[in-house]
């Protein structure tokens, strides 16, 4: 994929006309912020502390600019200013960030199955059901007859008006409020029933005993709601605390409540009741919730029933250590003066509140199986099906932004000195007053995230191309033309060859920003071509090789270490995609990080995956490779340290996952030997890819017969560095330890993990 | 031309095998020039500004947040007000992160008297730190910026909230180097529950990976692949090390390259690292006194004691930054108990660490900080919900912290909160101003050590105008 196509899909993927599911999960590429789901954060707080990030990082991957340098004030003799800053951020700040559901044939195969044996129970029950006695089928009948008489008829009814703290709030055709935009830690949601809405309701006559609110799950919220958790709890989680209701600003109390008992629970209607009055308690810290992702519904008895005319005013307060306001709910009421909440599966209800007889066999079935569920005889089938339904796979989801539409859209302020509680006055998104020297070009028109991405990779940003161009001479020369990797402004050094510079641009942007054209011009060019070798002329004039007298020389990243060992010793999976997999590294590594995760090793192919594949926890990354200078991955590293220190040195002689490849070459020369002159010359070839010379020969020889010898004397126990567990065996052990001594010295080399 | 200067310092050798070069090892490296290892003495202390009153750093970080109010700060007014709301023009506009601000007053939980010549006020929970009160100087107007576990440790650290920046350690081994022959300049010891900031507190951040904490584990091989691995022994490690160096010479008369020497010393170090740390480890030298004192040993959890001692060994082998992390102190309910349980950890541990300093005559040039990451608030913390009760929520207000040693006054108490113990009242000290300090100890003006990142010269004390507490200061 050209370079500014996929930098486009990168930063807006989401809001190209009819965009896919590829380009959707693009933009995943700014959600690698850091973020703290802790419990009692100020989740706003941490949102706008990833914009900061993602304005930084946009200014060092595409603009080559310290752009983040402008958050607090504006620097005297910087072009950026803090304003600039600012509408820089306003690009991003319009966005929802939303985990995407993904199709996934595989898991979409598993989830039927899943279903079809939960169905098979079901139907099992049914059938049951279908040959019992006579005297369970009328006491069927009379339930089915009981249920449906004592049901509570209710009448929804549409909000009149709607406010809250901070969410937009929208009455939906069946009555129903949506919940969107932005919540916090205690949101508060205002509703008011008029003396109209009430009358349309249907309530002319008589008083008004109760109310039901219904929380419903909508596929906008989180996990599906119907709560709008999403960090700390489970997702789409609520906790309503409080519900304070006035008539005409009268404040008006209950007497009852109920909730259902979708949730398994079997409580007397004793607690149910003063479950359900822990919304109205005065104690914010009780209350309904749900981290059921279904339907709920909760009912309130007045304790002295209302006149349907008169102005009822509803608040709903969601205080929580996390964000637990309802997304999606409904208020329903009742003329009936013993109104109660129904202990039915909800699709049940439905069913019974759409018709009380002649069902067709699957509403039926519905009935069967929820009462055939209630005889103490079948436990065993709800104790199978509870199981049942956890085994079903979850989709999987991915962390994507979401462009936001009115009336949700977000107003972007500059932040006086940077800070998060400093909103000053509002600013709108433009790219930094510097660059909108094009006016033809419509730089002034650049208003939104998709307009920003494509601006990045035209020919109007001078940077963009220099930019990868530089990004990709450092990997294959271990500098770049431009020393500083993310920062091509003033205050950084010059380039070392200008002009190579922008040819190389140049070319990039005319072969269609190809990243493949432009690696080949660079590996086939002389100066890539040289030796790597320094005379002492070279070192004395040009110690650090800025004028490419002569080839690359450098050790290689952490990840290519890894790999240069898998591939050398054979064991290297090239297996391609999917999620990231772990190799081994000792527990105590992530020991120390908050929830004491386990590592548990991957076995098989996986164990030997590209490093690339490798799981990145950014709390406790990944030990190897952190010590040879990995990033963490906390902030967008434009260019990486290249340290030479003692860590690395115990890493790569002791740390068994690098043992492990020692043994597998070991083995291996055992069985190659025959094309080379000896085992010792293979395992020399596999690791440095050349011949080794007859110095080297000696001394890798006389390190072999010596440690060979203290292998026979026993002195070493070879077993124990095969880490070999069981007795059989074949072929001569010493001589393998011994081998594998000689492959683990010759991965330690310099030279094995630099690049010359 | 600068660059390449730049570039070619010892220095910067030196700081890129932050690791386990000491001077003494690095002199030694260029024993030819008694001069040259002076030189490099003076070059690797460009960032200290000013004589040091300390050489090392041990930090005892009380992860989760004591209570001031039941440890140290005294307030006789909230068992008045016991009960009854926190007065809304003190509360107005704060923001918690469980509690409402309509919640009610909790009063101390344990009873408090004076102690040594100071007349320190120390809660009972204390018993072994208050016979220690006349060397140590209570800040009890500590400050912070930010309300939940991870950020405020995180600022406490590393100078800001969000994961990234890094550490006080890490900055120090940067701006001084190491003193250590055989071990790292930044060692983190840790006993206790989890630790919500996790690695990212003793990140180097966008500082050379070699100066960030290790993380050292119990056990004979404290640091990750020090031990040798199975089957192997010392003799065939020095062979395999042996023809190593021997190969790598070769390649260095081909190559002419200088990174292939010092990749024959970090070997070298490398070993030299493997055969001091079981000795390091190994407590059996100590006198039965010094395990006593510390309570090594003793029946309750002595994982915090035995980091203690740990920590003064390592002190005495020329660790710069050794940071003693005990998690545990997110009293949200009951925090009655969790105080109990946390001071019969570790009151005993922090004592014997100064006495044992002292002892040793170390006192004098090691600094000895003790803290949370913020404070606990006046008012009760209570939740059905959550199933909690008489417990104190997150308070950043205002804090309790002590330092002691490394040319900290001894036996005075600065700062005061106000009669809730709400805020501060008397000298202010954020916690930017505690980590100048630290700084300044050490002989480094926290206004010049600084790096260069994103076009910004970074700073651990922010950007804001911090300032030195030398009320502190002997």
């Amino acid at each position: 994929m050209p370079y500014d196509q996929f930098s486009v899909e990168q930063l807006a993927g989401d809001m190209l006309p009819g965009a896919t599911e590829q380009q959707k999960l693009a933009t995943g590429f700014h959600r690698n912020t850091m973020l703290n789901e802790e419990g009692g954060i100020d989740p706003l707080e941490f949102r706008y502390h990833a914009l900061v990030d993602r304005v930084a990082t946009t200014g060092i991957v595409w603009m080559g600019l310290t752009t983040g340098c402008a958050q607090c004030h504006t620097h005297k003799y910087d072009p950026i200013t803090h304003t600039d800053f600012f509408s820089m951020l306003a690009f991003f700040n319009n966005a929802d960030e939303i985990d995407l559901t993904l199709s996934d044939k595989q898991v979409e195969k598993n989830r039927l199955e899943a279903e079809s044996k939960i169905q098979a129970v079901n139907d099992e029950l049914v059938k049951k059901f279908d040959v019992a006695d006579s005297k369970t089928k009328s006491n069927f009948e009379n339930w089915k007859k009981d249920t449906a008489e004592s049901l509570t008829k209710w009448k929804s009814v549409r909000p009149s008006t709607l406010d809250s703290n901070l969410a937009v709030l929208e009455v939906m055709e069946d009555d129903s409020v949506f919940a969107s935009g932005d919540s916090t830690k205690r949101d508060v949601y205002t509703l008011s029933f008029s003396p109209a809405v009430l009358l349309n309701g249907g309530f002319t006559d008589s008083k008004i005993h109760a109310l039901r609110i219904d929380a419903m799950p909508d596929e906008r919220l989180p996990a599906g709601g119907p709560g709008r958790s999403f960090y700390e709890g489970d997702r789409g989680e609520f906790f309503l605390s409080e519900l304070t209701a006035t008539v005409d600003g009268e404040a008006v109390t209950f007497a009852s409540g109920s909730i259902d008992s979708v949730d398994g629970t079997q409580v007397t209607e004793e607690l149910n009741k003063k479950r359900a009055l822990e919304t109205v308690d005065g104690n914010g810290s009780s209350g309904w919730s749900s981290k059921l992702n279904a339907p709920r519904h909760l009912v309130l008895n007045f304790e002295t029933p209302i006149d349907s005319n008169s102005e009822l005013k509803i608040e709903l307060l969601f205080e929580r250590h996390f964000v637990a306001a309802l997304g999606r709910f409904k208020f329903s009421f009742s003329d009936d003066a013993d109104a109660k909440a129904t202990q039915l599966p909800f699709e049940l209800e439905t069913v019974f509140r759409e018709q009380a007889t002649n069902w067709d066999a699957k509403q039926a079935g519905l009935a069967k199986v929820h009462y055939m569920l209630q005889l103490k005889d079948h436990s065993d089938a709800l104790a199978e099906l509870a199981l049942l339904k956890e085994k079903v796979p979850r989709r999987p989801q991915s962390l994507v932004m979401q462009e936001r539409k009115n009336p949700t859209s977000r107003k972007t302020f500059r932040h006086h000195r940077g800070e998060y509680q400093s909103p000053r006055e509002e600013v709108q998104p433009a790219i930094p007053e510097l660059f909108r020297a094009n006016e033809e070009a419509g730089e002034n028109e650049i208003r939104d995230r998709l307009e920003l991405a494509k601006w990045l990779v035209s020919e109007n940003n001078p940077l963009a191309a220099r930019l990868v161009v530089n990004r990709s001479w450092r990997q294959f020369f271990g500098r770049g033309l431009v020393d500083t990797d993310g920062d091509f402004g003033t205050q950084s050094p010059t380039p070392t060859h200008p002009e190579l510079l922008d040819y190389l641009a140049c070319q990039f942007v005319e072969n269609g920003y190809s990243m493949k054209k432009l690696h080949r011009s660079i590996v086939t060019s002389q100066t890539y071509q040289q030796s790597s070798a320094a005379t002492e002329e070279l070192l004395s004039k040009d110690p650090n090789n800025l004028l490419l007298g002569r080839g690359p020389r450098f050790r290689v990243d952490g990840e290519t270490v890894r790999d240069i060992m898998l591939r050398s010793s054979g064991l290297l999976s090239e297996k391609m995609f999917g999620p990231g997999v772990k190799p081994p590294q000792p527990n105590s590594v992530t020991a120390l990080a908050y929830g004491n995760p386990k590592w548990e090793p991957a076995s098989g192919e996986d164990r030997y995956r590209r490093s690339v594949y490798t799981f990145a926890k950014r709390t406790t990354p990944f030990a190897a490779f952190t010590v040879f200078d990995s990033p963490s991955g906390e902030n967008c590293t434009a260019k990486r340290n290249r340290s030479n220190t003692p860590l690395q040195a115990l890493t790569l002689l002791n740390d068994e996952m690098f043992l492990e490849m020692a043994r597998a070459i070991a083995v291996k020369s055992e069985s190659n030997a025959e094309s080379f002159s000896d085992s010792i010359e293979f395992i020399f070839e596999s690791v440095l890819t050349r011949p080794m010379n007859s110095g080297e020969k000696e001394v890798l020889g006389a390190f072999y017969e010596s440690q060979l010898q203290r292998l026979e004397k026993d002195e070493l126990n070879a077993k124990q560095i095969l880490a070999m567990t069981d007795a059989n065996h074949d072929g001569d052990l010493n001589k393998r330890a011994a081998l594998t001594l000689v492959a683990r010295a010759i991965m330690n080399l310099d030279e094995a993990i630099t690049k010359q | 031309m600068t660059q390449h200067l730049a570039n070619k310092t010892r220095r910067h050798f030196f700081r890129e095998c932050g690791v386990g070069v000491g001077k003494i090892a690095l002199g030694s490296l260029l024993a030819s020039s008694v001069s040259g290892s002076r030189a490099l003495a003076q070059e690797a202390d460009t960032f200290s500004t000013h004589f040091p009153t300390a050489k090392r750093v041990i930090y005892l970080f009380m992860a989760g947040a004591p209570s001031q109010l039941d440890l140290f700060d005294y307030k006789p007014k909230l068992k008045e007000l016991a009960g009854k709301p926190i007065p809304p023009s003190v509360i107005a506009g704060q923001r918690y992160a469980f509690i409402q601000p309509d919640a009610a007053v909790l009063a101390p939980c344990y009873p408090f008297k004076k102690h040594g010549e100071s007349g320190a006020e120390l809660s009972d929970r204390l018993p072994y730190l208050s016979q220690a009160v006349d060397d140590i100087a209570f800040i009890k107007s500590t400050k912070t910026d930010q309300f939940n576990h991870a950020p405020a440790q995180l600022l406490l650290n590393t100078g800001f909230a969000i994961p990234g920046r890094p550490s006080m350690g890490s900055w120090l081994s940067y701006g001084l180097g190491s003193e250590a022959n055989d071990l790292p300049s930044f060692v983190v010891l840790k006993s206790g529950a989890a630790l919500s900031g996790g690695a990212a507190m003793w990140s180097s951040g966008f500082l050379p990976s070699s100066h960030q904490g290790v993380p050292f584990r119990s056990g004979p091989d404290p640091i990750l692949h020090v031990g040798n691995p199975q089957g192997l022994d010392v003799q065939c490690q020095r062979d395999s090390i042996d023809l190593i160096q021997a190969l790598n010479r070769k390649q260095q008369a081909a190559w002419g390259d200088p990174e292939i020497e010092t990749r024959i010393k970090s070997y070298e170090m490398a070993f030299r690292m493997q055969s001091r740390a079981p000795e390091l480890m190994d407590f059996s030298r100590e006198s039965k006194a010094t395990l006593d004192m510390y309570g090594v040993g003793k029946p309750k959890k002595d994982q915090f004691s035995r980091n203690c001692l740990l920590a003064r060994r390592l002190a005495e082998r020329g660790v710069r930054f050794i940071q003693v992390y005990h998690a545990g102190w997110d009293h949200h309910s009951q925090v009655a108990n969790g105080l109990k349980t946390q001071c019969e950890e570790t009151d005993q541990g922090c004592a014997a660490l100064l006495q044992d300093l002292k002892q040793r005559g170390m006192l004098e040039d090691t600094l000895v900080v003790w803290g949370g990451e913020f404070g606990r608030t006046p008012m009760v913390e209570a939740s059905t919900a959550l199933n909690r009760s008489l417990g104190r929520d997150h308070h950043p207000q205002a804090f309790t912290m002590w330092m002691a040693g490394g040319g900290i006054k001894k036996g005075i108490t600065l700062g005061a909160t106000d009669e809730l113990g709400f805020n501060v009242v008397d000298t202010p000290v954020h916690v930017h101003d505690i980590q100048a300090t630290i700084l300044h100890c050490l002989g480094i003006d926290h206004e010049k050590l600084s790096a260069n990142y994103r076009g910004l010269d970074v700073r651990l004390t922010g950007v804001e105008k911090r300032r030195v507490v030398k009320e502190l200061l002997a």
